[in-house]
């Protein structure tokens, strides 16, 4: 047991990780604004990306962009760069996401008139 | 939201000249995303934030806003820069994207991929921009918009 | 040249999903001949890929000319070939049989709305052909976006369905890509020929069975499986009446597609004597699912929503046909897939029709009107006969080999339960057929609107593809065989 505890210290991401997207999980399902359910769903997105790039730490290790001047370049000296490429398209998508989902909440506050959502399911009735 | 356009004639004066400064420092991280952090995500979004404030600032008359609302009707010309760019390299004879076969004479290979990301990045940013004001100008309420975007 | 079909295949749709917004700019009557130009055009191409893929093996694109595992890849197998053709053609067919002025409907959004559905077929077809992880996942999101949006085009009551699908599948793009993100952390490639070598000797790794589940629960949520459909029934019933077919037929069955491969072709599970246990959570929930579908659907007034629930027990069938881990399994799990596909699209069309030209949805309306429209009720009689699994139609040689593939793995409960669906599904389509064919009724009779002309093209030659499907079966299995025949099973 002990070990195990000490293995999540080890790695502070999962932790990081695991809080960010139980949060906005519980906020997505609980509250009942429609805009305050789009904050937990943007949580969760936002906690996979951060695992995501966070694959790709090294130890002393610096940020991918080649720095000039140097002939010989040692993939040591800089952090994975495959990560980051996929959490700049992650982030992408998201952001689409974000979109399409306020058009819809504005179309649902224009017909509706409220943005709660047991008043809108109550005069969907 | 964009009902008329702000009151206070400092924001007026100031945004004149905050604009373009905004604008240039988006080409700026545009083109030199080539070697540091920057590219044509984050060119694209500022260059849709110095248009949104224009509108928001100047209001619904204003030829800012009446020209952003042009171009934001003409929703597809960033990705047809890229898709352009693409098949021109179909075109050169190799795969999609693979830049080292577009045609153009007098650049050796590892210059032509370089060019080809750079075209289309630009591409990307100007497809932001005009995505970031369409969001703007369909979630608003203007005179003689609503619904008619959806 | 014509190592360039894939990707020839999918710059179609989108280019003219680009090019959609200035070409309506002034007059949106140019939308439409537009769309169906370009939907055309990538049916014709894709019968070219499917020739070249059966004479002359697979294609693998390598994008950029970076060459895989650095570089992304498609990969074009018969599997690819066959679906993508039965994606542009039943894309054709839905978006052919609206009227031209469907634009009450629309509300006057009609240059986004052919520009949405381009970008969703474009989006489907580059899910079915990536051989990259991370591609699916992006292209999972495009036509997932694409289909929310398109849910909620006629605005009201579809805008709340449309959110509800939006929270429901944004979580599970969610889940994908934690799946994903795990996948890498362990192996270091995304690429799926890598993984495929990578991936077995790992499988008793905690890393490799997390990120697994994690995929699983995501495409199960965007495939609607049992328990996790519940975005699907409203989606699918305020869906307006040309959008429907098309989201049936294609989104859930793309993604199902995308897990097949997913536990296939990456895992190579099955494979070299290595069932490993998922299997029999796959054909346990598969199970569940077709029957708890089917009961769900008696219970159910409107059509639409009757035809959803349907839906969702045939996703169920396909899992226990995938779920048996043997070949006969997985082929017997695709060729149903693209018989539902076809089957699914027909019955959403017909619903549509008698929806929007009569005011006929729910079961009450049948009884109360008469319908004196041939090709409708014969599109109707030909999906229903499909759907439970009469010859010579496709759903009966798909259900065919679905049980004979349990038999011979000796899973008599899965043998039950797909006798179960038949039953249930039989009983639920005759409370629909049985009004729409009654003789000597008393009822009004509804005005004779003649069935136009792209409503009688569209129910025919989908009518025709469901018993051509059954007549030829053999010889799509036998393809169908062949692809599957390299994974060692």
């Amino acid at each position: 047991m002990v070990e195990l505890v000490q293995g999540w210290l080890l790695r502070p991401n999962f932790i990081a990780f695991v809080t960010l997207f139980l949060l906005g999980l519980y906020i997505t399902v609980t509250h009942h604004n429609l805009l305050k359910k789009l904050i937990g769903l943007y949580l969760v997105q936002t906690s996979v990306i951060f695992f995501l790039v966070t694959t790709s730490a090294k130890d002393g290790a610096t940020v991918p962009i080649l720095m000039p001047g140097k002939t010989a370049i040692q993939p040591d000296a800089y952090v994975n760069p495959l990560p980051h490429v996929l959490t700049l398209t992650a982030i992408v998508v998201q952001v689409a996401t974000l979109g399409v989902s306020l058009a819809l909440v504005a179309g649902i506050y224009r017909k509706y008139g409220s943005l709660d959502e047991d008043e809108v399911l109550k005069k969907l009735e | 939201m964009i009902e008329s356009r702000h009151d206070s004639v400092i924001v007026r004066r100031l945004s004149r000249g905050l604009i373009p400064l905004v604008q240039i420092f988006a080409l700026y991280i545009l083109f030199f995303g080539q070697y540091n952090p920057g590219g044509g995500f984050v060119g694209g979004v500022m260059l849709g934030t110095s248009l949104i404030l224009g509108i928001l600032v100047f209001g619904p008359t204003d030829p800012l806003t009446v020209v952003t609302k042009r171009i934001a009707e003409t929703d597809g010309v960033g990705l047809m820069i890229f898709a352009a760019v693409g098949g021109l390299c179909l075109i050169g004879g190799g795969q999609f994207l693979n830049y080292a076969e577009l045609e153009i004479p007098g650049l050796a290979a590892p210059s032509r991929r370089s060019l080809g990301i750079i075209l289309t990045q630009i591409g990307v940013a100007v497809d932001i921009a005009v995505t970031a004001v369409s969001i703007v100008f369909s979630l608003s309420v203007m005179s003689g918009n609503g619904d008619s975007h959806g | 040249m014509s190592d360039h079909l894939p990707i020839l295949v999918f710059l179609i749709p989108f280019l003219a999903a680009i090019c959609m917004p200035l070409v309506g700019l002034n007059n949106p009557g140019r939308c439409r001949p537009l769309a169906l130009t370009a939907l055309g055009g990538m049916f014709l191409l894709s019968v070219a890929t499917l020739w070249r893929i059966l004479s002359q093996g697979a294609i693998r694109y390598a994008f950029s000319g970076w060459a895989p595992p650095t570089g992304i890849e498609w990969v074009a197998d018969e599997i690819a070939g066959i679906m993508v053709l039965v994606l542009s053609a039943l894309a054709f067919l839905s978006l052919l049989h609206t009227r031209q002025d469907a634009s009450a409907e629309l509300a006057g959004r009609t240059v986004p709305y052919h520009a949405i559905v381009l970008t969703l077929v474009s989006g489907l077809t580059g899910m079915v052909y990536s051989g990259d992880l991370f591609n699916i996942f992006v292209f999972l999101e495009i036509a997932a976006l694409s289909g929310y949006a398109l849910v909620g085009v006629s605005g009201g009551r579809a805008l709340v369905s449309a959110f509800r699908y939006l929270i429901m599948g944004s979580l599970g793009a969610s889940f994908y890509l934690l799946g994903v993100s795990y996948f890498y952390a362990a192996t270091g490639t995304l690429n799926m020929a890598d993984l495929a070598q990578r991936v077995p000797d790992l499988l008793a790794s905690k890393a490799v069975i997390g990120g697994l589940s994690f995929m699983f629960i995501g495409l199960g949520i965007k495939m609607a499986l049992m328990p996790l459909h519940g975005w699907l029934p409203d989606a699918y019933t305020d869906a307006p009446d040309a959008v429907s077919p098309l989201l049936a037929a294609l989104v859930t069955k793309v993604a199902l597609l995308a897990w097949i491969r997913i536990l296939y072709w990456v895992l190579a599970a099955g494979s070299y004597g290595m069932i490993i246990e998922i299997f029999g959570l796959l054909w346990v929930v598969g199970a569940f699912a077709s029957v708890g579908g089917a009961v769900l659907a008696l219970t159910q007034q409107d059509l639409k929503r009757r035809f959803a629930y349907g839906g969702l027990a045939h996703i169920g069938l396909i899992l226990v046909g995938v779920g048996q881990g043997t070949q006969a399994g997985v082929t017997s799990g695709l060729f149903y897939l693209i018989n539902d596909a076809v089957m699914q699209c027909l019955l959403f069309i017909m619903a549509g029709a008698i929806g929007s030209r009569y005011g006929v949805r729910t079961l009450d309306d049948l009884g109360r009107t008469r319908l004196p429209t041939p090709w409708i009720i014969t599109g109707f009689v030909v999906a229903a006969l499909s759907m439970i699994g009469l010859p010579p139609t496709g759903g009966f040689f798909g259900k065919w080999y679905i049980v004979l593939s349990a038999i011979e793995n000796e899973n008599y409960v899965a043998v039950v339960a797909v006798v179960l669906t038949t039953v249930l599904t039989m009983a639920y389509f005759i409370q629909v057929l049985e009004p729409m064919l009654r003789d000597g009724e008393t009822g009004p009779r509804s005005p004779e609107i003649e069935t136009p002309l792209q409503l009688r093209l569209s129910a025919g030659v989908l009518s025709v593809a469901i018993i051509g499907l059954g007549l030829w079966s053999d010889r799509i299995v036998q393809v169908l065989l062949h692809a599957t025949s390299r994974l060692g099973l």
